[in-house]
């Protein structure tokens, strides 16, 4: 008989959010649905009347792990829709702080996953706060790598956290030769850790992957071979940077995407009859407790060719690199496989920066109002902003970020995995909950932002 | 290792989308149009802190970390206070992701100075988007500046 058990708040991800699971007599899902339970907030909204160079800075407040993404998707969407092209080494400069920002991120996920796998051939789970090997030299490991990516993102960027270099039309200034030196010397050294790092992290993601067991709350639960498959497709825009409107062939087609409501992919009001007070960190929601996906979940579903799509290293790999594994270990490895793209991106472009090169376009237009959008591959995947600019004013504004991406297709590929393991699928799609949390376009607003749109 | 940290971090924290939550940053801006010692690295942690602040501190070059904030500690709105990381409750000092802050500073504050320089907050609008610091936080940025100022070692006058 089919029960439902819920885990809420879900753990080792950034934001809130919550699995609701019905699950069979096994207790394996039949059906899942993992939701946004982070206060909406409206962002969107906020933009509308700003002018095109507040808004990227509103946008880079969204969440606190994605500023980085957020600033330069937000940005280029501003200079896509005024038709404003950036000069080589201001690209330059951008995509060295995109791969520095995704080379830390990597190693902070690390951290986040690492407590759900074993240290290969033994029974111990890698706890990455003990204090002996091999967690010691990997988190030291680990932080250096971050400490390289966060400074060569400051140099680049301006900042570590919140760049502060981006600009529209640009960006303020471009580096000096010595800086550039110092970049180059620690993406070499990042080269070697990324390298060793990635070797390590294949080394524990695979040992698992041969496992038929996994020990969750004192208990043995299996571990199938196919967790975290789905049939949904994937969706990448380069295996890098990204793309936007302005590019020649645009790897994105605005055509393709439609926003839907969460009522039309989510379940309706269950109860929960299944606890488990062991669970970690609690235990899982009460018994008689009521759960309503569809009025619960705080996200809009976009869809691409009418269908969710999954976004981030694994569709990166599969749409450019040939990479045919599926689910929730092959995002892991996929992940990892990026870690020396960043460091060998950040060097072929320092080997191309001009230091007295200019960074600011001649000409920045005000923009006549068209809409133009900009593809960020973050590092959860393909982080889109659409904008319509006019007169230096925000019309209309749109951000489809990776996890709002990901939500539906990941709540479709938790099916028939153990419920106890549902959060290792969840954190293989590395969420950003907060980012994703945005405005509900309603109904009658869509149809209405939908055709206007088919007419620019 | 090369350390690349300065010996005093300076990081400014809270969102500028919550209102008053924004004061960290307002003073971090302040602080960028000074000429500061070299020793000295400010960063707009925004609401990244607990995230990214522990990579940009080092315990061998780093001596000091100044955060600045607003809090909630009964005073008048705009009213500056030096707090320890010992005053600071556990949980209550969490970022909106619910990566806590207290706990890792107790780690470091054997290795690393701390000091949180926290004003009296009036009005923070989270979860919904407010721009714009009430005056009365507003007025409490000159302050704050000087007294991060005093803290770093510098006699700056300001207006």
């Amino acid at each position: 008989m089919t029960k439902v058990v819920e885990i809420s708040p879900t753990t080792r991800l950034e934001g809130h959010s919550k699995l609701t699971l019905k699950v069979d007599d096994q207790g394996i899902v039949e059906r899942g649905d993992w939701l946004s339970i982070t206060p909406v907030r409206g962002i969107e909204k906020l933009a509308i009347g700003k002018t095109m160079e507040q808004v990227p800075k509103i946008a880079s407040r969204v969440c606190g792990i994605c500023p980085i993404a957020h600033t330069l998707a937000s940005t280029e969407a501003m200079e896509a829709s005024i038709g404003c092209e950036i000069p080589t080494d201001a690209k330059l400069l951008r995509v060295i702080l995109h791969a520095a920002n995704r080379l830390h991120s990597i190693a902070l996920h690390n951290i986040l996953i690492l407590p759900d796998f074993y240290i290969p051939g033994t029974e111990t789970k890698f706890n990455p706060f003990a204090n002996e090997q091999p967690a010691r030299s990997v988190m030291a490991r680990i932080v250096r790598i971050r400490e390289i990516g966060q400074t060569i993102g400051a140099i680049a960027g301006g900042e570590a956290i919140h760049p502060s270099n981006p600009r529209i039309g640009g960006m303020y200034h471009n580096v000096s030769p010595r800086a550039k030196q110092k970049m180059a010397d620690l993406a070499k050294e990042g080269l070697v850790l990324a390298h060793e790092q990635m070797e390590f992290m294949l080394e524990v993601i695979r040992n698992m992957q041969n496992r038929e067991f996994v020990e969750v709350a004192g208990k043995q639960i299996p571990l199938p071979k196919t967790l975290g498959y789905h049939n949904q497709g994937v969706m990448a825009t380069s295996p890098m940077y990204g793309s936007s409107s302005l590019d020649e062939k645009p790897t994105w087609d605005f055509a393709r995407w439609k926003e839907t409501r969460p009522w039309d992919w989510y379940m309706g009001e269950v109860t929960i009859d299944l606890e488990d007070p062991s669970y970690p960190l609690g235990g899982t929601t009460k018994i008689g407790t009521k759960a309503n996906p569809q009025m619960e979940a705080c996200t809009g579903v976009p869809t691409y060719d009418g269908q969710p799509v999954e976004v981030g290293p694994r569709a990166r790999l599969s749409s450019f690199k040939n990479f045919d594994e599926k689910g929730t270990f092959a995002q892991h490895i996929a992940r990892q496989m990026e870690y020396p793209d960043c460091c060998y991106t950040i060097l072929k472009c320092l080997d191309n920066l001009n230091t007295s090169g200019k960074v600011l376009a001649d000409h920045i237009p005000l923009g006549d109002g068209s809409m133009g959008w900009a593809a960020n591959e973050a590092p959860r995947g393909t982080n889109v902003h659409l904008a319509r600019v006019k007169d230096g004013k925000v019309l209309w504004y749109e951000m489809l970020v990776p996890t709002t991406w990901n939500f539906p297709t990941c709540s479709r590929a938790l099916t028939g995995a153990p419920w106890q393991i549902a959060e290792m699928v969840v954190r293989g799609y590395d969420p950003c909950v907060s980012c994703a949390t945005h405005m509900i376009v309603v109904n009658e607003e869509e149809k209405i932002v939908a055709q206007k749109l088919m007419q620019w | 290792m090369e350390t690349l940290y300065s010996e005093i971090v300076v990081a400014g924290c809270g969102n500028p989308l919550y209102a008053d939550d924004g004061l960290g940053p307002a003073v971090v801006e302040r602080l960028k149009d000074l000429e500061l010692p070299e020793n000295v690295t400010v960063v707009d942690a925004g609401l990244g802190g607990p995230h990214f602040i522990f990579t940009l501190l080092n315990p061998k070059s780093t001596k000091t970390l100044i955060i600045v904030d607003i809090a909630d500690f009964g005073g008048e709105p705009g009213e500056l206070r030096w707090l320890t990381v010992d005053e600071l409750p556990v949980g209550s000092y969490r970022d909106a992701h619910s990566w806590d802050l207290t706990e890792p500073l107790q780690y470091i504050k054997d290795d690393i100075r701390i000091r949180v320089l926290a004003c009296q907050k009036k009005y923070v609008s989270a979860p919904d988007m407010v721009i714009g610091i009430t005056d009365e936080v507003q007025k409490a940025i000159p302050g704050a500046v000087s007294e991060i100022l005093k803290e770093i070692g510098m006699k700056y006058e300001t207006a």
